[in-house]
């Protein structure tokens, strides 16, 4: 594993704020992407991204129950510790597209969960702090049993998930 | 040290309105929503003293989903409604919104005397260099060789407007590009553009996955400006005329006079009748 580019994280509410972010600015996305998927007639879809910002939702409650007592530091949108332009979680809004079917939209989750676990190991990794990163350790394992779910949920659903959707009356340019 | 302690009055989301966008899914344009709304929660801004004015286009739509004031005005006019707007509201914070067709084309007079009028306005301009709410035909930042409208089947064959150098020479004070696919340093320009005193003019790169789906190579090709922004036009001029178009981050930002005008008027009702009076 490759030390990050910028300072590592080296308290318990520092590393509190970031999982907090994380879950929230992935819940948000998920949100977003399954209204977006709904308007775009793809209910599968939808749903599941629904189902995502769920799981989120749930997981942003357990960071702010175990956040009880600390107090967390306010961090600029531009000064998490993460080597990517947004949340570790937080589907890339390129990654979608409205003719998407439930296998691709489940690898995305799953690949965002890997993101996710990569980072809290990475913090593991690099903290100076024995706390901080025997709690982040702690994270990457609930991670990696996401990782792990989701996998067994695409194995499980293969059949069906092969489906390709189409558009018989795509967008198209105008004569 | 990156970290602080604030507390934000109100969470990014809550800056958002009920309304669900109705953008395509990849579109650029929601990292811009979001990014604008983190921003506006950076910056403590109380809804009620911000507006949102756009014109029309994919764009445009955006003051339907914040929930500020907001006004979605006619094609090309944002920025004269907003100049109307700070005239009378100075107080309000005023960003205006909309897209490359609307601003540079339709809009294009009004871009260049708000550049030079220099009132303290947020102009960003989500730049997808395409037309996509009348379903994808060239815009003013379209390449020459774009093919791929039936409208412009050798391409329009035209040389591109170039946001930036515009902007510099028609006195703009505060010129940066972001890009959608990087909403936190994108988040950042928006709170230096509102925080900067004077016409701020943020271009975004935002990919338009539906009429222009190899903008998505677009997080392959953008990359950091080098050095320090320009603080005078003339390293600005230097550094626009080296721009291949994709660096981004804060290019230009002087200190210049902002225009205001006066919020009383000079003159009472009764004394201008009685100075027309025969």
């Amino acid at each position: 594993m490759n030390a990050p580019d910028h300072e590592p994280i080296v308290s318990i509410p520092e590393l509190l704020a970031h999982a907090l972010e994380l879950e929230t600015e992935s819940r948000e996305r998920y949100r977003d992407l399954a209204q977006c998927m709904a308007l775009h007639n793809n209910p599968d879809v939808a749903a599941l991204f629904e189902q995502m910002a769920g799981y989120s939702e749930l997981h942003a409650r357990s960071v702010e129950v175990r956040a009880q007592g600390y107090s967390l530091p306010a961090i600029a949108p531009w000064d998490f510790k993460w080597n990517c332009p947004e949340g570790r979680e937080t589907p890339c809004l390129d990654d979608v597209h409205y003719l998407m079917n439930r296998r691709q939209a489940l690898e995305l989750a799953r690949h965002n969960e890997i993101r996710g676990r990569d980072f809290y190991a990475g913090v593991a990794a690099f903290s100076p702090e024995p706390e901080v990163s025997a709690l982040a350790r702690e994270m990457a394992d609930e991670e990696q049993e996401h990782v792990d779910l989701l996998a067994q949920w695409i194995a499980r659903e293969l059949a069906q998930l092969e489906v390709l959707l189409e558009d018989l009356d795509p967008p198209h340019i105008p004569e | 040290m990156a970290t602080e302690t604030r507390t934000h009055a109100l969470k990014a989301k809550e800056y958002k309105s009920d309304i669900a966008p109705v953008w395509c899914p990849g579109c650029g344009h929601f990292a811009v929503l979001s990014a604008l709304t983190k921003a506006l929660a950076y910056l403590e801004l109380p809804k009620e003293r911000v507006a949102l004015v756009s014109g029309i286009g994919c764009s445009s739509r955006l003051p339907a989903y914040l929930d500020t004031y907001g006004f979605h005005g006619l094609h090309g006019r944002a920025l004269a409604v907003a100049t109307g707007l700070k005239a009378a509201r100075p107080e309000l914070t005023v960003v205006v919104a909309g897209g490359d067709g609307d601003g540079f084309s339709i809009g294009g007079n009004h871009f260049l005397h708000a550049c030079r009028r220099n009132m303290d306005l947020t102009y960003i301009v989500m730049d997808n260099e395409v037309y996509g709410m009348t379903k994808g035909q060239a815009s003013p930042t379209t390449a020459p060789e774009w093919s791929r409208s039936k409208l412009t089947p050798h391409g329009p064959g035209v040389r591109r407007f170039r946001p930036a150098a515009i902007a510099l020479a028609a006195g703009a004070s505060f010129i940066a590009r972001g890009f959608a696919g990087d909403p936190s340093g994108l988040t950042r320009l928006i709170v230096q553009a509102i925080e900067h005193r004077g016409f701020s003019f943020l271009q975004v790169l935002s990919p338009c996955q539906t009429f222009r789906p190899e903008q998505t190579e677009w997080k392959q090709q953008v990359h950091p400006f080098d050095g320090e922004p320009a603080a005078n036009d003339l390293e600005a001029a230097a550094r626009i005329h080296a721009d291949d178009g994709m660096a981004l981050g804060l290019i230009y930002v002087e200190p210049l006079p902002v225009w205001q005008p006066l919020a009383q008027p000079s003159a009472s009702l009764a004394e201008i009748e009685q100075e027309l009076s025969l």
